[in-house]
């Protein structure tokens, strides 16, 4: 599914250079849920913008679903994400001026396809929101908006979901919630799944962690 | 991928932009653009208006497109060349004589017109039971003060020249108006067929021809292509024709300052708040590209959006520029032509297409620029990860046109030229003040607003850098208007003479100022008048010295001398002084006009005589305060022994008619001339333009204000996480209000005073090379715009101060 080989990447800024990845090499195979985990600035989010393809290595090759990240341009990237991948963000990242229903459906207007309005009510419905489609995130609590997302991510059927901090702005409570969505949804359409945590409990829920140190990967 | 253009797709995509627009912070943005469109609209409609006012005052001034006067019979060259260009005409032929009636005589000025005249402006006849609009044959029509002085009534004979007439009533209001009061003279009306038979124009008469021409502009330019002009003839134009043409003219200046500083507080405001809004849409932009979105579905996005703004602006903009243009219009309600012409469509063209030009680099920069977010902003927010080209070679594109439409234009270079050092010399005060006021001594809350100022000290400067630039051109605007009204005070002071006796003999001098001084009237010193022309400079041809020069009277036509002791204290001298003898002070326009110097010798025509003097001195004329004044001012020695007849002016009040009956029948050669009426007229005039000069000022002072007020309320949201913190850590509701008016306070007062300055420096340059008057300094405006400021802080803060209270964990659940 994804595949890493010798990647780097290196920042550069007015004073120094910064090495936030060093030599990953790494393998995920289709279906397998992943945790990378790691201290902060250990390089877990920059790992997984190149593997979404949101960014270039500095170095190095990444094939995603068989195409060569590296060698393709910012639109041919977004292009095989609109078809492929999914997201869940920490900070949920809904349109505050569309409904839930509507931020659900939104993969579907950037790909220019007509809107699957029932597959985006099934979804709402799957993760508890049939009664609140018409609300907008304003008027969502933190969880409920987390599991918009969640349905818009599974709105493409995707082959792969990222899931950066998906619990890191929820309560306890509401996190266990999200989080047992999120497995059964990745279940259900039997998604690769690839999550940056602190959570260790979440961690290990995955059927694989990858600690992230000083740039450096090393697997547990 | 590429984008499936679906039906429903654009329609989906319309639905949310406009939902976006709700929602998000678009709505500032609209409001820029709309007051962009509607003070532009507004502006631009009024000042065609000022043009369609300005040209009928002038053409009602001389009630005619244009007037050929001659002191000779009019070419038949010239009456045939009008039939061709098949112009409307109206003769009249106008000279002074004496009037009789059984009790008394007068000397008047009779205006022999045709059926046609006047061809512009108004003429009222009445003789009591109706009113007439022109004069016929046999008819006589006299000036009302002429009944007294003649002792008669409508129905009575009045002998004019050789001719009997009966009165058929009198004029109520003439057509034209002149500051100049040798042409205001009582007079009377006879229609041209009636003219022989008064016997008045003989060969050798003093007599002024006037040929008054009404036609298509062009029509008028080939007419006077054909006619070559001898020293007695000229052509007067709706330009030369009227004093108050100067007031317009400098309306219609202000007009167009205020239009430019109005567009650029709106451009200013335009670009603050899409900076704003670009910055609250990076994540959102980077997650729709994580999503798959590509650069063109984004582009399609942002331009349904921008054209739902630029619609909705437009649309708004010109309804509210329609209505302002209206509200604007009503103090000059009685000076606009009616039926009132319609001002097209060009303010709203020019509207929509500066609002364009402004919105391509305002809202183009930023918004392309968000196109180039990269998608990786989604996980890690860092300004290193946008990439792709610059496009501040957009801010070209209203650049260019501003250059081409206002080159020529000082005063907005003027303007442009203070924003451009305020800049400059903000940058620097700014931080200068607060680091040395950071090492003083300061309460917690001052030295937080401090630290917090000096820390972001490049958005802070922005912002600062906006504030004032809006201040300063706030108060560029209001000072403008001020210092104009200033100067048109001295147009008619309240107590400015509305009296002229001139025509007075010698020998009834003595008698006619002691009845003046008996009745306590208020008077100039009288003033001897002869009548000359200049005809050589330094042994030159006048007009081959002057190199063609004939914009002055002084080379066209005689005009009246006067010699005395020495210099009227009401005109100010320039260079030189005054001498004993053989000299002549000359007025300053006449000597800039003609090259004249302190020494140069002067060669004049008086009654056939040759006379010489020699500049002593060139001084300034105030030709507003209608007391008499002179072009030249000789000394005794040059024209004590020629011939002349004295002038007066004076203040009458209303009870002092008795006198002027009384003094019109014992001196009935004497020509006095009673402007009160004409001074009411003009005052009236201008107080419709200052109402509408101030109308427009304050228009332009609420845009400064609403424009503060965005800036403030953006200024202040940015910092509302912060704020909210403090509360959330405890703060009280009264430590978060002091520490807000702490730091926008003091950027308030800092601001206020730094604008003060630029204001001072600008409209001090506006007044000197745009208007051509003198500077003056405005030690209330230094109060005034602190105070200003912190009113609308206030506003803002009070506004605000909720959503500011709530503490973060509230704000996020």
């Amino acid at each position: 599914m994804i595949k890493t080989n010798s990647v780097s990447k290196v920042v550069s800024t007015k004073q120094e250079q910064l090495t936030i990845l060093e030599d990953i090499n790494l393998d995920i195979k289709t279906g397998e849920s992943v945790a990378i985990v790691g201290s902060s600035g250990a390089g877990k989010s920059t790992l997984m913008t190149l593997l979404a393809g949101l960014d270039t290595p500095s170095d190095g090759v990444i094939e995603l679903l068989g195409n060569d990240l590296t060698s393709l341009n910012d639109e041919a990237r977004a292009a095989i994400r609109s078809e492929f991948v999914g997201f869940v963000f920490q900070s949920f990242l809904l349109i505050p001026s569309l409904s839930a229903l509507d931020n659900v459906t939104l993969p579907c207007l950037l790909k220019g396809e007509d809107e699957d309005t029932e597959r985006a009510k099934s979804l709402l419905t799957a993760v508890g929101l049939e009664h609140r489609m018409e609300h907008s995130p304003a008027q969502l609590s933190g969880g409920e908006q987390q599991r918009v997302a969640l349905a818009r991510a599974f709105m493409i059927q995707p082959k792969v979901l990222f899931a950066d901090e998906p619990t890191g702005n929820l309560d306890q409570q509401t996190a266990e919630k999200v989080i047992e969505l999120l497995f059964e949804l990745n279940k259900q359409h039997g998604t690769t799944l690839i999550l940056v945590t602190h959570d260790m409990k979440l961690a290990e829920l995955c059927e694989r962690r990858i600690r992230m140190h000083a740039g450096k990967l090393e697997e547990s | 991928m590429s984008m499936n253009i679906s039906p429903t797709l654009n329609k989906r995509l319309f639905s949310w932009s406009l939902s976006e627009i709700r929602h998000g912070q678009l709505w500032p943005v609209s409001i820029a653009l709309t007051l962009i469109i509607a003070c532009i609209f507004a502006l631009t409609a009024l000042a065609e208006r000022m043009e369609q006012v300005v040209v009928k005052q002038g053409k009602d001034a001389l009630t005619a497109d244009t007037v050929f006067s001659s002191a000779n019979p009019i070419p038949d060259i010239l009456l045939a060349a009008t039939q061709q260009q098949e112009l409307t005409l109206s003769l009249q032929t106008r000279f002074a004589t004496m009037a009789f009636s059984d009790n008394a005589m007068k000397l008047i000025t009779v205006k022999s017109v045709d059926s046609q005249y006047p061809l512009r402006g108004e003429m009222l006849l009445s003789d009591d039971k109706n009113t007439f609009t022109h004069v016929k044959p046999g008819e006589l029509w006299l000036d009302e003060r002429l009944f007294s002085q003649l002792s008669v009534n409508t129905g009575d004979v009045v002998t004019v020249g050789d001719a009997d007439f009966v009165v058929s009533g009198r004029i109520v209001e003439e057509p034209g108006l002149s500051f100049n009061p040798f042409r205001q003279m009582p007079s009377v009306f006879i229609h041209d067929t009636d003219l022989d038979k008064t016997g008045a124009v003989q060969r050798g008469s003093r007599v002024r021809f006037s040929l008054f021409i009404n036609g298509d502009d062009r029509a008028i330019s080939r007419l006077k292509e054909q006619v070559t002009l001898t020293p007695s003839d000229r052509w007067r134009d709706q330009n030369s024709a009227s004093r108050t043409n100067e007031v317009f003219q400098r309306t219609e200046q202000y007009l167009s300052l205020t239009v430019a500083i109005v567009v650029i507080m709106a451009a200013t405001t335009l670009v603050l708040t899409c900076q704003h809004y670009v910055s609250t849409r990076r994540k959102t932009i980077a997650m729709l590209k994580s999503l798959g979105a590509s650069r063109a579905w984004i582009g399609r996005w942002l331009s349904i959006q921008v054209f739902i703004l630029l619609l909705t602006a437009t649309v708004l903009g010109i309804a509210i520029g329609v209505l302002l243009e209206v509200a604007l219009r009503i103090p000059l309600v009685d000076l606009l032509p009616d039926p009132l012409p319609s001002y097209g469509l060009s303010p709203a063209l020019i509207a929509v297409m500066t609002s364009v030009l402004i919105a391509v680099p305002a809202l183009g920069i930023p918004l392309l620029g968000l196109l180039n977010v990269s998608a990786a902003n989604v996980m890690q927010s860092s300004s290193d990860y946008s990439s792709g080209k610059s496009y501040r070679w957009l801010i070209l594109v209203p650049i260019l046109p501003m250059i081409v439409a206002y080159y020529q234009n000082t005063m907005v270079w003027i303007v442009l030229g203070g924003i451009l050092v305020l800049f400059l010399v903000l940058a620097a005060l700014s931080l200068l003040i607060t680091r040395a006021i950071a090492k003083m001594p300061l309460k917690p809350a001052l030295k937080l607003a401090i630290s917090r100022i000096n820390r972001s000290s490049i958005a802070t400067g922005i912002q600062f850098g906006a504030l004032t630039l809006s201040l300063m051109l706030l108060a560029v605007m209001w000072l403008v208007r001020t210092d104009l009204l200033t100067d048109w005070q001295r147009t008619l002071p309240a107590d400015a003479p509305n009296a002229f006796a001139l025509n007075i003999a010698p020998y009834e001098r003595e008698a006619y100022l002691a009845a003046l001084d008996e009745q306590g009237i208020e008077r100039s010193d009288d003033y001897p008048i002869i009548r000359g022309r200049l005809v050589q400079i330094n042994g030159e041809d006048a007009k081959e010295y002057a190199q063609g020069g004939e914009g002055t009277d002084a080379l066209r036509r005689e005009i009246n001398f006067t010699f005395a002791n020495g210099i009227p204290e009401h005109n100010e001298v320039l260079d030189g002084a005054w001498s004993e003898r053989n000299g002549v002070s000359v007025e300053s326009d006449v000597a800039s006009d003609l090259g004249l110097e302190i020494g140069d010798d002067l060669n004049f025509v008086i009654n056939c005589q040759q006379v010489t003097a020699q500049v002593n001195s060139i001084r300034e004329v105030e030709w507003r305060d209608m007391k008499p004044n002179f072009y030249f001012i000789f000394t005794s020695d040059v024209l004590a022994d020629i011939p002349a007849t004295y002038l007066v002016s004076f203040r009458l009040k209303e009870q002092d008619d008795s006198l002027i009956n009384q003094l019109s029948r014992e001196h009935p050669t004497v020509s006095l001339m009673d402007i009160r009426s004409m001074g009411a007229k003009i005052q009236q005039l201008l107080t419709q333009i200052v109402w509408s000069i101030t109308v427009l000022a304050g228009l332009g002072v609420i845009a400064g204000v609403m424009l503060i007020f965005t800036l403030l309320r953006l200024s202040l949201g940015q910092r509302q996480s912060e704020i909210q913190l403090y509360r959330t850590l405890g703060a009280s509701k009264k430590r978060v209000t002091q520490t807000i008016w702490a730091e926008y306070g003091l950027m308030s007062l800092i601001a206020g005073v730094i604008a003060a300055i630029g204001a001072e420096l600008v409209v001090g340059a506006l007044m000197v090379y745009g208007f051509d008057l003198l500077p003056s300094l405005h030690i209330t405006l230094w109060f005034a715009l602190p105070i200003v400021t912190f009113f609308t802080l206030a506003l803002v803060v009070n506004s605000m101060i909720r959503g500011l209270l709530v503490p973060i964990n509230k704000a996020f659940s």
